[in-house]
Protein backbone atom coordinates (compact mmCIF):
# COMPACT_ATOMS: atom_id res chain seq x y z
CA UNK A 1 0.00 0.00 0.00
CA UNK A 2 1.33 3.45 -0.82
CA UNK A 3 1.68 6.24 1.71
CA UNK A 4 -0.84 9.08 1.54
CA UNK A 5 0.20 12.02 -0.63
CA UNK A 6 2.80 9.89 -2.35
CA UNK A 7 2.45 9.47 -6.06
CA UNK A 8 2.84 6.09 -7.62
CA UNK A 9 3.58 5.23 -11.21
CA UNK A 10 4.06 1.93 -12.96
CA UNK A 11 5.90 1.31 -16.18
CA UNK A 12 4.69 -1.77 -18.03
CA UNK A 13 7.25 -2.90 -20.58
CA UNK A 14 6.92 -5.86 -22.94
CA UNK A 15 9.82 -8.31 -22.84
CA UNK A 16 11.64 -8.35 -26.20
CA UNK A 17 8.39 -7.24 -27.82
CA UNK A 18 9.03 -7.97 -31.53
CA UNK A 19 10.54 -11.37 -30.80
CA UNK A 20 7.65 -12.14 -28.43
CA UNK A 21 5.10 -11.26 -31.14
CA UNK A 22 6.81 -13.71 -33.49
CA UNK A 23 6.70 -16.40 -30.79
CA UNK A 24 2.95 -16.05 -30.19
CA UNK A 25 2.30 -17.28 -33.72
CA UNK A 26 5.20 -19.71 -33.93
CA UNK A 27 5.59 -21.45 -30.56
CA UNK A 28 8.49 -23.52 -31.93
CA UNK A 29 10.56 -20.37 -31.51
CA UNK A 30 9.93 -20.29 -27.74
CA UNK A 31 13.52 -20.97 -26.74
CA UNK A 32 15.29 -20.17 -30.01
CA UNK A 33 17.46 -17.10 -30.50
CA UNK A 34 15.57 -14.60 -32.67
CA UNK A 35 16.63 -11.37 -34.34
CA UNK A 36 14.29 -8.97 -36.11
CA UNK A 37 15.65 -6.83 -38.94
CA UNK A 38 14.82 -3.22 -39.76
CA UNK A 39 13.04 -2.11 -42.90
CA UNK A 40 14.73 -3.48 -45.98
CA UNK A 41 16.44 -6.10 -43.83
CA UNK A 42 19.24 -3.69 -43.01
CA UNK A 43 20.07 -3.90 -39.30
CA UNK A 44 19.19 -5.89 -36.21
CA UNK A 45 16.50 -3.92 -34.36
CA UNK A 46 15.25 -6.50 -31.87
CA UNK A 47 16.64 -9.59 -30.23
CA UNK A 48 15.37 -12.33 -27.98
CA UNK A 49 17.32 -12.93 -24.76
CA UNK A 50 19.01 -15.93 -26.40
CA UNK A 51 20.22 -13.74 -29.28
CA UNK A 52 21.43 -11.12 -26.80
CA UNK A 53 23.55 -13.66 -24.98
CA UNK A 54 25.15 -14.67 -28.27
CA UNK A 55 26.55 -11.14 -28.29
CA UNK A 56 24.47 -9.81 -31.19
CA UNK A 57 24.24 -6.08 -30.61
CA UNK A 58 21.36 -3.74 -31.31
CA UNK A 59 21.71 -1.86 -34.60
CA UNK A 60 24.34 -4.17 -36.10
CA UNK A 61 24.10 -4.41 -39.90
CA UNK A 62 22.72 -7.80 -40.89
CA UNK A 63 25.64 -8.72 -43.15
CA UNK A 64 28.07 -8.30 -40.24
CA UNK A 65 26.36 -10.96 -38.13
CA UNK A 66 25.20 -13.22 -40.95
CA UNK A 67 27.94 -15.80 -40.33
CA UNK A 68 27.19 -15.93 -36.61
CA UNK A 69 23.48 -16.22 -37.37
CA UNK A 70 24.02 -19.21 -39.65
CA UNK A 71 26.53 -20.77 -37.29
CA UNK A 72 24.24 -20.59 -34.24
CA UNK A 73 20.98 -21.20 -36.19
CA UNK A 74 19.54 -17.86 -35.13
CA UNK A 75 16.01 -17.32 -36.43
CA UNK A 76 15.86 -14.19 -38.61
CA UNK A 77 12.64 -12.21 -39.13
CA UNK A 78 11.97 -9.13 -41.21
CA UNK A 79 10.04 -6.56 -39.22
CA UNK A 80 6.30 -7.10 -39.44
CA UNK A 81 4.82 -3.80 -38.29
CA UNK A 82 1.18 -4.62 -39.07
CA UNK A 83 1.47 -7.54 -36.64
CA UNK A 84 3.47 -5.66 -33.98
CA UNK A 85 1.10 -2.68 -34.15
CA UNK A 86 -1.99 -4.82 -33.68
CA UNK A 87 -0.46 -6.81 -30.82
CA UNK A 88 0.65 -3.55 -29.20
CA UNK A 89 -2.86 -2.11 -29.25
CA UNK A 90 -4.21 -5.30 -27.67
CA UNK A 91 -1.59 -5.14 -24.91
CA UNK A 92 -2.26 -1.44 -24.29
CA UNK A 93 -6.02 -2.02 -24.00
CA UNK A 94 -5.55 -4.76 -21.44
CA UNK A 95 -3.17 -2.52 -19.44
CA UNK A 96 -5.78 0.25 -19.48
CA UNK A 97 -8.08 -1.93 -17.41
CA UNK A 98 -5.77 -1.47 -14.42
CA UNK A 99 -5.72 2.31 -14.07
CA UNK A 100 -7.89 5.22 -15.16
CA UNK A 101 -4.79 7.13 -16.30
CA UNK A 102 -2.56 5.65 -18.98
CA UNK A 103 0.22 6.96 -21.17
CA UNK A 104 1.18 4.81 -24.15
CA UNK A 105 4.85 5.73 -24.18
CA UNK A 106 5.99 3.59 -27.10
CA UNK A 107 4.92 0.54 -29.08
CA UNK A 108 5.88 -1.70 -26.16
CA UNK A 109 5.85 0.53 -23.06
CA UNK A 110 3.08 2.18 -21.09
CA UNK A 111 3.02 4.26 -17.92
CA UNK A 112 -0.01 4.06 -15.68
CA UNK A 113 -0.86 6.13 -12.62
CA UNK A 114 -1.51 4.16 -9.44
CA UNK A 115 -1.61 7.15 -7.07
CA UNK A 116 -4.17 6.80 -4.30
CA UNK A 117 -4.90 3.12 -4.88
CA UNK A 118 -5.64 1.50 -1.53
CA UNK A 119 -5.26 -2.08 -2.69
CA UNK A 120 -2.11 -4.18 -2.68
CA UNK A 121 -0.27 -2.85 -5.71
CA UNK A 122 1.97 -5.86 -6.10
CA UNK A 123 -1.07 -8.14 -6.40
CA UNK A 124 -2.73 -5.68 -8.77
CA UNK A 125 0.32 -5.58 -11.05
CA UNK A 126 0.80 -9.36 -10.91
CA UNK A 127 -2.78 -9.64 -12.12
CA UNK A 128 -2.00 -7.19 -14.94
CA UNK A 129 1.09 -9.15 -15.93
CA UNK A 130 -0.82 -12.44 -15.94
CA UNK A 131 -3.76 -11.04 -17.86
CA UNK A 132 -1.61 -9.52 -20.61
CA UNK A 133 0.21 -12.84 -20.98
CA UNK A 134 -2.96 -14.91 -21.01
CA UNK A 135 -4.98 -12.63 -23.31
CA UNK A 136 -2.30 -11.72 -25.83
CA UNK A 137 0.57 -14.14 -25.27
CA UNK A 138 3.00 -11.27 -24.69
CA UNK A 139 5.17 -11.37 -21.53
CA UNK A 140 5.58 -8.07 -19.67
CA UNK A 141 7.43 -6.74 -16.64
CA UNK A 142 6.18 -4.01 -14.33
CA UNK A 143 8.28 -1.47 -12.46
CA UNK A 144 6.72 0.78 -9.83
CA UNK A 145 8.01 3.94 -8.21
CA UNK A 146 6.99 7.32 -6.85
CA UNK A 147 8.16 8.96 -10.11
CA UNK A 148 8.40 7.93 -13.75
CA UNK A 149 12.22 7.86 -13.61
CA UNK A 150 12.10 5.53 -10.61
CA UNK A 151 9.42 3.33 -12.20
CA UNK A 152 11.58 2.95 -15.29
CA UNK A 153 14.54 1.94 -13.14
CA UNK A 154 12.33 -0.50 -11.24
CA UNK A 155 11.29 -2.10 -14.50
CA UNK A 156 14.91 -2.85 -15.28
CA UNK A 157 15.23 -4.68 -11.97
CA UNK A 158 12.00 -6.60 -12.58
CA UNK A 159 13.44 -7.77 -15.91
CA UNK A 160 16.87 -8.79 -14.62
CA UNK A 161 15.99 -10.67 -11.41
CA UNK A 162 13.54 -13.57 -11.81
CA UNK A 163 12.87 -13.70 -8.06
CA UNK A 164 10.61 -10.64 -8.31
CA UNK A 165 8.37 -12.55 -10.70
CA UNK A 166 8.19 -9.66 -13.16
CA UNK A 167 6.92 -6.97 -10.75
CA UNK A 168 9.13 -4.70 -8.68
CA UNK A 169 8.44 -1.63 -6.54
CA UNK A 170 11.60 0.41 -6.15
CA UNK A 171 10.15 2.44 -3.26
CA UNK A 172 10.18 -0.73 -1.16
CA UNK A 173 13.98 -0.82 -1.32
CA UNK A 174 15.87 0.35 1.81
CA UNK A 175 18.01 3.41 1.14
CA UNK A 176 21.36 1.62 1.26
CA UNK A 177 20.18 -1.04 -1.20
CA UNK A 178 18.79 1.68 -3.46
CA UNK A 179 22.18 3.40 -3.52
CA UNK A 180 23.91 0.11 -4.24
CA UNK A 181 21.54 -0.43 -7.12
CA UNK A 182 22.29 3.03 -8.53
CA UNK A 183 25.97 2.18 -8.41
CA UNK A 184 25.41 -0.70 -10.80
CA UNK A 185 23.59 1.45 -13.37
CA UNK A 186 25.40 3.60 -15.91
CA UNK A 187 24.29 7.22 -15.96
CA UNK A 188 23.25 6.91 -19.61
CA UNK A 189 20.75 4.27 -18.59
CA UNK A 190 18.70 6.65 -16.45
CA UNK A 191 15.50 7.47 -18.29
CA UNK A 192 15.76 10.96 -19.82
CA UNK A 193 19.57 11.13 -19.88
CA UNK A 194 20.44 11.10 -23.55
CA UNK A 195 23.77 10.17 -25.07
CA UNK A 196 24.92 13.77 -25.26
CA UNK A 197 23.99 14.51 -21.65
CA UNK A 198 25.75 11.33 -20.56
CA UNK A 199 28.93 12.47 -22.36
CA UNK A 200 28.80 15.83 -20.58
CA UNK A 201 28.34 14.10 -17.23
CA UNK A 202 31.14 11.62 -17.85
CA UNK A 203 33.49 14.50 -18.57
CA UNK A 204 33.12 15.68 -14.98
CA UNK A 205 33.40 12.17 -13.59
CA UNK A 206 29.74 11.27 -13.27
CA UNK A 207 29.67 7.74 -14.66
CA UNK A 208 27.10 5.83 -12.67
CA UNK A 209 23.56 6.65 -11.63
CA UNK A 210 24.88 6.85 -8.09
CA UNK A 211 27.43 9.52 -9.08
CA UNK A 212 24.53 11.44 -10.58
CA UNK A 213 22.40 10.92 -7.46
CA UNK A 214 24.99 12.30 -5.05
CA UNK A 215 26.07 15.16 -7.33
CA UNK A 216 25.12 18.74 -6.50
CA UNK A 217 21.79 19.76 -8.02
CA UNK A 218 23.27 23.13 -9.06
CA UNK A 219 25.96 21.44 -11.12
CA UNK A 220 23.41 19.19 -12.78
CA UNK A 221 21.23 22.19 -13.65
CA UNK A 222 24.17 24.16 -15.04
CA UNK A 223 25.25 21.21 -17.13
CA UNK A 224 21.92 19.81 -18.35
CA UNK A 225 19.44 22.61 -17.79
CA UNK A 226 16.00 22.31 -16.31
CA UNK A 227 15.40 18.87 -17.83
CA UNK A 228 18.42 17.43 -16.07
CA UNK A 229 17.26 19.00 -12.82
CA UNK A 230 13.85 17.36 -13.23
CA UNK A 231 15.38 13.93 -13.72
CA UNK A 232 17.60 14.47 -10.68
CA UNK A 233 14.59 15.39 -8.56
CA UNK A 234 12.62 12.45 -9.96
CA UNK A 235 15.41 10.10 -8.90
CA UNK A 236 14.96 11.44 -5.33
CA UNK A 237 11.25 10.70 -5.52
CA UNK A 238 9.84 14.14 -6.29
CA UNK A 239 7.50 13.69 -9.22
CA UNK A 240 8.18 16.30 -11.93
CA UNK A 241 7.11 14.42 -15.04
CA UNK A 242 3.38 13.85 -15.28
CA UNK A 243 1.59 11.15 -17.22
CA UNK A 244 0.92 12.39 -20.75
CA UNK A 245 -2.39 10.88 -21.70
CA UNK A 246 -2.52 12.58 -25.08
CA UNK A 247 0.66 12.27 -27.10
CA UNK A 248 2.07 15.68 -28.07
CA UNK A 249 1.16 16.78 -31.58
CA UNK A 250 3.80 15.96 -34.13
CA UNK A 251 5.82 18.70 -35.72
CA UNK A 252 6.67 16.86 -38.88
CA UNK A 253 5.89 13.65 -40.68
CA UNK A 254 8.63 11.84 -42.55
CA UNK A 255 8.01 8.90 -44.82
CA UNK A 256 11.18 7.49 -46.29
CA UNK A 257 12.55 4.16 -47.39
CA UNK A 258 15.62 2.45 -48.68
CA UNK A 259 14.59 1.07 -52.04
CA UNK A 260 14.73 -2.69 -52.59
CA UNK A 261 17.46 -2.03 -55.14
CA UNK A 262 19.11 1.05 -56.59
CA UNK A 263 16.84 3.01 -58.94
CA UNK A 264 17.82 5.34 -61.79
CA UNK A 265 14.65 5.59 -63.85
CA UNK A 266 12.47 8.66 -63.18
CA UNK A 267 9.20 6.75 -63.38
CA UNK A 268 10.36 4.12 -60.95
CA UNK A 269 11.50 6.71 -58.42
CA UNK A 270 8.27 8.63 -58.94
CA UNK A 271 6.32 5.46 -58.23
CA UNK A 272 8.16 4.97 -54.95
CA UNK A 273 7.76 8.58 -53.86
CA UNK A 274 4.05 8.67 -54.75
CA UNK A 275 3.49 5.70 -52.51
CA UNK A 276 5.55 7.28 -49.71
CA UNK A 277 3.63 10.54 -50.06
CA UNK A 278 0.35 8.69 -49.81
CA UNK A 279 1.58 7.06 -46.62
CA UNK A 280 2.67 10.41 -45.18
CA UNK A 281 -0.68 12.01 -46.05
CA UNK A 282 -2.61 9.17 -44.49
CA UNK A 283 -0.62 9.75 -41.25
CA UNK A 284 -1.40 13.45 -41.61
CA UNK A 285 -5.11 12.76 -42.00
CA UNK A 286 -5.30 10.24 -39.20
CA UNK A 287 -4.06 12.94 -36.82
CA UNK A 288 -6.28 15.63 -38.31
CA UNK A 289 -3.31 17.72 -39.36
CA UNK A 290 -2.49 19.82 -42.40
CA UNK A 291 0.90 20.81 -43.78
CA UNK A 292 2.36 24.03 -45.11
CA UNK A 293 5.68 22.70 -46.35
CA UNK A 294 6.79 19.69 -48.29
CA UNK A 295 10.29 18.36 -48.89
CA UNK A 296 11.26 15.67 -51.33
CA UNK A 297 14.67 14.00 -51.16
CA UNK A 298 16.54 11.24 -52.96
CA UNK A 299 20.12 10.13 -52.52
CA UNK A 300 22.68 7.61 -53.59
CA UNK A 301 24.36 5.17 -51.26
CA UNK A 302 27.21 7.08 -49.60
CA UNK A 303 28.94 3.83 -48.59
CA UNK A 304 29.16 2.41 -52.07
CA UNK A 305 32.61 2.94 -53.51
CA UNK A 306 33.41 3.79 -57.13
CA UNK A 307 29.97 5.21 -57.92
CA UNK A 308 29.15 8.90 -58.17
CA UNK A 309 27.54 10.17 -55.00
CA UNK A 310 24.72 12.71 -54.93
CA UNK A 311 22.20 13.99 -52.43
CA UNK A 312 19.21 15.85 -53.90
CA UNK A 313 16.37 17.59 -52.14
CA UNK A 314 13.95 20.43 -52.48
CA UNK A 315 11.44 22.06 -50.16
CA UNK A 316 8.38 24.07 -51.07
CA UNK A 317 6.20 26.21 -48.85
CA UNK A 318 2.45 26.66 -49.20
CA UNK A 319 0.29 29.71 -48.72
CA UNK A 320 -2.42 27.75 -46.92
CA UNK A 321 -2.36 24.45 -45.01
CA UNK A 322 -3.14 21.42 -47.19
CA UNK A 323 -4.21 17.94 -46.14
CA UNK A 324 -5.49 16.58 -49.45
CA UNK A 325 -3.45 13.87 -51.11
CA UNK A 326 -4.96 14.89 -54.44
CA UNK A 327 -2.94 18.09 -54.15
CA UNK A 328 0.14 16.79 -52.37
CA UNK A 329 0.91 13.87 -54.70
CA UNK A 330 1.20 15.98 -57.89
CA UNK A 331 3.31 18.40 -55.86
CA UNK A 332 5.69 15.59 -54.93
CA UNK A 333 6.06 14.60 -58.60
CA UNK A 334 6.65 18.21 -59.54
CA UNK A 335 9.42 18.59 -56.95
CA UNK A 336 10.97 15.31 -57.98
CA UNK A 337 11.01 16.42 -61.61
CA UNK A 338 12.94 19.53 -60.58
CA UNK A 339 15.63 17.71 -58.61
CA UNK A 340 15.94 14.46 -60.56
CA UNK A 341 19.18 13.89 -62.42
CA UNK A 342 19.64 10.90 -64.69
CA UNK A 343 22.68 8.67 -64.49
CA UNK A 344 22.78 8.13 -60.75
CA UNK A 345 21.79 5.07 -58.78
CA UNK A 346 19.45 6.27 -56.04
CA UNK A 347 19.13 3.97 -53.06
CA UNK A 348 16.91 5.94 -50.71
CA UNK A 349 14.22 8.58 -50.95
CA UNK A 350 11.36 10.14 -49.10
CA UNK A 351 9.07 13.04 -48.36
CA UNK A 352 8.74 15.24 -45.32
CA UNK A 353 5.66 17.24 -44.41
CA UNK A 354 6.53 20.12 -42.10
CA UNK A 355 4.94 23.04 -40.26
CA UNK A 356 1.99 20.92 -39.28
CA UNK A 357 -1.16 22.60 -38.05
CA UNK A 358 -4.55 21.34 -37.06
CA UNK A 359 -6.76 20.92 -40.13
CA UNK A 360 -9.76 22.19 -38.18
CA UNK A 361 -9.04 25.86 -38.91
CA UNK A 362 -9.26 25.25 -42.63
CA UNK A 363 -12.27 26.77 -44.31
CA UNK A 364 -12.37 25.08 -47.66
CA UNK A 365 -15.91 25.46 -48.90
CA UNK A 366 -15.23 23.49 -52.02
CA UNK A 367 -13.70 20.54 -50.23
CA UNK A 368 -13.18 17.63 -52.55
CA UNK A 369 -12.02 14.13 -51.91
CA UNK A 370 -14.92 12.86 -49.84
CA UNK A 371 -15.30 9.75 -51.96
CA UNK A 372 -11.62 9.11 -52.03
CA UNK A 373 -11.37 9.09 -48.26
CA UNK A 374 -14.19 6.60 -48.01
CA UNK A 375 -12.67 4.26 -50.55
CA UNK A 376 -9.44 4.23 -48.65
CA UNK A 377 -11.20 2.92 -45.59
CA UNK A 378 -12.15 -0.18 -47.54
CA UNK A 379 -11.05 -3.30 -45.66
CA UNK A 380 -8.67 -4.24 -48.42
CA UNK A 381 -6.68 -1.09 -47.81
CA UNK A 382 -4.75 -0.08 -50.86
CA UNK A 383 -7.67 -0.46 -53.26
CA UNK A 384 -7.29 2.96 -54.78
CA UNK A 385 -3.87 4.02 -55.89
CA UNK A 386 -2.56 6.87 -57.94
CA UNK A 387 -1.58 6.19 -61.51
CA UNK A 388 1.93 7.47 -60.81
CA UNK A 389 2.20 4.82 -58.13
CA UNK A 390 1.65 1.94 -60.53
CA UNK A 391 4.66 0.23 -61.93
CA UNK A 392 6.91 -2.72 -61.37
CA UNK A 393 7.14 -2.27 -57.57
CA UNK A 394 10.88 -2.84 -57.77
CA UNK A 395 11.38 -0.07 -55.22
CA UNK A 396 9.57 -1.96 -52.45
CA UNK A 397 11.92 -2.74 -49.59
CA UNK A 398 13.22 -6.23 -49.07
CA UNK A 399 11.45 -8.25 -46.41
CA UNK A 400 12.63 -11.74 -47.15
CA UNK A 401 11.96 -13.22 -43.74
CA UNK A 402 8.62 -11.66 -42.86
CA UNK A 403 6.07 -13.69 -40.95
CA UNK A 404 2.40 -13.46 -41.88
CA UNK A 405 0.22 -10.51 -40.92
CA UNK A 406 -1.72 -12.95 -38.72
CA UNK A 407 -4.08 -10.42 -37.17
CA UNK A 408 -4.70 -7.86 -39.91
CA UNK A 409 -5.06 -9.78 -43.16
CA UNK A 410 -7.64 -12.49 -43.95
CA UNK A 411 -5.33 -14.18 -46.41
CA UNK A 412 -2.54 -14.56 -43.85
CA UNK A 413 -4.29 -16.07 -40.83
CA UNK A 414 -2.58 -18.61 -38.61
CA UNK A 415 -3.26 -22.08 -40.06
CA UNK A 416 -3.96 -24.91 -37.64
CA UNK B 1 -32.32 13.41 -32.48
CA UNK B 2 -30.03 13.52 -29.46
CA UNK B 3 -26.52 12.12 -29.38
CA UNK B 4 -24.65 10.35 -26.68
CA UNK B 5 -20.99 10.73 -27.58
CA UNK B 6 -19.46 8.32 -25.16
CA UNK B 7 -20.88 5.72 -22.91
CA UNK B 8 -19.50 4.69 -19.59
CA UNK B 9 -18.07 1.24 -19.78
CA UNK B 10 -17.15 -1.00 -16.91
CA UNK B 11 -13.81 -2.69 -17.19
CA UNK B 12 -13.32 -5.51 -14.82
CA UNK B 13 -9.95 -6.95 -14.09
CA UNK B 14 -10.83 -10.57 -14.26
CA UNK B 15 -7.77 -12.19 -12.85
CA UNK B 16 -7.47 -12.04 -9.10
CA UNK B 17 -7.13 -8.29 -8.70
CA UNK B 18 -9.94 -7.04 -6.52
CA UNK B 19 -10.13 -3.61 -8.08
CA UNK B 20 -12.44 -2.35 -10.73
CA UNK B 21 -11.54 0.64 -12.87
CA UNK B 22 -14.27 2.77 -14.34
CA UNK B 23 -13.56 4.96 -17.32
CA UNK B 24 -15.37 6.39 -20.30
CA UNK B 25 -15.01 4.48 -23.53
CA UNK B 26 -13.74 7.04 -26.00
CA UNK B 27 -13.96 4.62 -28.91
CA UNK B 28 -17.65 4.05 -28.37
CA UNK B 29 -19.63 4.74 -31.50
CA UNK B 30 -21.86 7.74 -31.16
CA UNK B 31 -25.32 6.45 -30.56
CA UNK B 32 -28.25 8.30 -32.01
CA UNK B 33 -31.29 8.18 -29.80
CA UNK B 34 -34.53 8.85 -31.57
CA UNK B 35 -36.64 11.32 -29.65
CA UNK B 36 -40.19 12.03 -30.77
CA UNK B 37 -39.34 10.65 -34.16
CA UNK B 38 -42.96 10.36 -35.20
CA UNK B 39 -45.18 13.35 -35.25
CA UNK B 40 -47.88 13.34 -32.73
CA UNK B 41 -50.74 15.24 -34.14
CA UNK B 42 -51.64 14.05 -37.61
CA UNK B 43 -51.56 11.16 -40.00
CA UNK B 44 -50.78 7.52 -39.40
CA UNK B 45 -47.86 6.93 -37.03
CA UNK B 46 -45.40 4.44 -38.47
CA UNK B 47 -46.20 1.09 -36.88
CA UNK B 48 -42.47 0.31 -36.83
CA UNK B 49 -41.69 3.16 -34.45
CA UNK B 50 -42.82 1.14 -31.47
CA UNK B 51 -40.34 -1.59 -32.30
CA UNK B 52 -37.10 0.33 -32.70
CA UNK B 53 -34.19 -1.89 -31.73
CA UNK B 54 -30.44 -2.01 -32.14
CA UNK B 55 -29.10 -3.46 -35.35
CA UNK B 56 -27.49 -6.85 -34.96
CA UNK B 57 -23.73 -6.83 -34.79
CA UNK B 58 -22.00 -10.16 -35.40
CA UNK B 59 -18.82 -8.92 -33.72
CA UNK B 60 -20.71 -8.25 -30.51
CA UNK B 61 -22.42 -11.60 -30.76
CA UNK B 62 -19.30 -13.66 -31.39
CA UNK B 63 -16.47 -11.74 -29.70
CA UNK B 64 -16.53 -11.23 -25.96
CA UNK B 65 -12.92 -10.35 -25.26
CA UNK B 66 -11.77 -8.25 -28.19
CA UNK B 67 -8.12 -7.97 -27.14
CA UNK B 68 -7.85 -11.73 -26.62
CA UNK B 69 -9.66 -12.85 -29.76
CA UNK B 70 -7.81 -14.12 -32.83
CA UNK B 71 -8.96 -15.63 -36.10
CA UNK B 72 -7.34 -18.85 -37.19
CA UNK B 73 -7.86 -20.84 -40.39
CA UNK B 74 -8.46 -24.58 -40.04
CA UNK B 75 -6.81 -27.16 -42.24
CA UNK B 76 -7.28 -30.93 -42.34
CA UNK B 77 -10.32 -33.04 -41.54
CA UNK B 78 -9.64 -34.26 -38.01
CA UNK B 79 -12.46 -32.16 -36.57
CA UNK B 80 -15.11 -32.72 -39.27
CA UNK B 81 -17.67 -34.14 -36.85
CA UNK B 82 -17.37 -31.04 -34.69
CA UNK B 83 -18.33 -29.00 -37.75
CA UNK B 84 -14.84 -27.76 -38.56
CA UNK B 85 -14.06 -28.12 -42.26
CA UNK B 86 -10.80 -27.38 -44.04
CA UNK B 87 -10.60 -23.65 -44.78
CA UNK B 88 -13.06 -22.62 -42.06
CA UNK B 89 -12.24 -19.64 -39.89
CA UNK B 90 -12.11 -20.35 -36.18
CA UNK B 91 -12.76 -17.65 -33.60
CA UNK B 92 -10.30 -18.22 -30.79
CA UNK B 93 -10.45 -16.60 -27.37
CA UNK B 94 -7.15 -16.74 -25.51
CA UNK B 95 -8.63 -15.44 -22.27
CA UNK B 96 -10.93 -18.41 -21.57
CA UNK B 97 -9.88 -21.21 -19.21
CA UNK B 98 -9.06 -24.49 -20.96
CA UNK B 99 -11.75 -26.69 -19.48
CA UNK B 100 -12.18 -30.34 -20.32
CA UNK B 101 -14.54 -30.82 -23.25
CA UNK B 102 -13.69 -27.52 -24.97
CA UNK B 103 -12.35 -27.37 -28.48
CA UNK B 104 -8.92 -25.79 -28.19
CA UNK B 105 -6.00 -24.61 -30.22
CA UNK B 106 -3.19 -26.59 -28.64
CA UNK B 107 0.54 -26.51 -29.12
CA UNK B 108 2.09 -29.97 -28.78
CA UNK B 109 5.87 -29.92 -28.85
CA UNK B 110 5.83 -26.67 -30.79
CA UNK B 111 3.20 -27.73 -33.37
CA UNK B 112 -0.29 -26.21 -33.59
CA UNK B 113 -3.34 -28.43 -33.65
CA UNK B 114 -7.08 -28.02 -33.09
CA UNK B 115 -8.68 -30.80 -31.02
CA UNK B 116 -11.13 -31.39 -28.21
CA UNK B 117 -9.42 -31.28 -24.82
CA UNK B 118 -10.04 -34.05 -22.30
CA UNK B 119 -8.78 -34.08 -18.76
CA UNK B 120 -9.57 -37.20 -16.79
CA UNK B 121 -7.94 -38.51 -13.59
CA UNK B 122 -4.82 -36.50 -14.13
CA UNK B 123 -4.46 -37.60 -17.75
CA UNK B 124 -4.71 -35.15 -20.58
CA UNK B 125 -5.59 -36.01 -24.15
CA UNK B 126 -6.55 -34.23 -27.34
CA UNK B 127 -9.38 -35.96 -29.15
CA UNK B 128 -10.04 -35.76 -32.86
CA UNK B 129 -13.66 -35.54 -33.99
CA UNK B 130 -13.26 -37.93 -36.90
CA UNK B 131 -12.83 -41.72 -36.44
CA UNK B 132 -10.14 -41.77 -39.10
CA UNK B 133 -7.84 -39.73 -36.90
CA UNK B 134 -5.97 -40.81 -33.79
CA UNK B 135 -6.29 -39.01 -30.49
CA UNK B 136 -3.17 -37.45 -29.05
CA UNK B 137 -2.25 -38.62 -25.55
CA UNK B 138 -0.08 -36.19 -23.71
CA UNK B 139 2.62 -38.23 -22.04
CA UNK B 140 5.38 -37.20 -19.74
CA UNK B 141 8.14 -35.59 -21.71
CA UNK B 142 5.92 -33.96 -24.28
CA UNK B 143 4.91 -30.36 -23.83
CA UNK B 144 1.33 -29.14 -24.15
CA UNK B 145 0.33 -25.49 -24.25
CA UNK B 146 -3.29 -24.46 -24.66
CA UNK B 147 -3.05 -21.45 -26.98
CA UNK B 148 -6.72 -20.57 -26.92
CA UNK B 149 -10.29 -21.84 -26.79
CA UNK B 150 -12.32 -22.07 -30.02
CA UNK B 151 -15.62 -20.28 -29.45
CA UNK B 152 -17.13 -20.42 -32.95
CA UNK B 153 -16.45 -21.63 -36.44
CA UNK B 154 -17.26 -19.68 -39.57
CA UNK B 155 -18.05 -21.92 -42.51
CA UNK B 156 -18.82 -20.01 -45.68
CA UNK B 157 -20.87 -21.71 -48.40
CA UNK B 158 -20.57 -19.02 -51.03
Amino acid sequence: MSKPNQQKFALVDCNNFYASCERVFDPKLAREPIVVLSNNDGCVIARSNEAKSLGIKMGTPYYQVKDLIIDKSVVVKSSNYPLYGDMSSRVMKVISQYSPVQEVYSIDESFIDLTGFTINLNTHMQALKNQVKSWTGIPVCVGMGSTKVRAKLANRIAKIYPRFNGVFDIDSLPNDRFKKLLNSVEVAEIWGIGRKSAQKLEQIGINTAFDFYKADIGIIETLLGVNGKRIYRELYGHSCLAIEEIPPARKQIVSSRSFGLDLSDFDEINQALTSLTRRAVSKLNSQSLATTSMSVFIYTNPFKKNTPCINLSKTIGMSAPINDEGLLIPLCSKLLKQIYEPGYKFYKGGVMLGNLTSDKNQQDLFAVGQNRTELKKHPYGNTLRYASELGNDRWLPRAEFQSNRFTTCWGELLIV
Amino acid sequence: MGTVASTLEVYKSQLKSDMEVLKPDFDAPSLSIPIFSSRVQAGFPSPADDHLEDQLDLNKHLIHHQEATFFVRAQGESMLNAGIHPGDILIVDKSLPAKSGKIVIAVVDGEFTVKRLYKYKGKVSLKAENPEFKDIEINEGSELIIWGVVTSVIHQYV
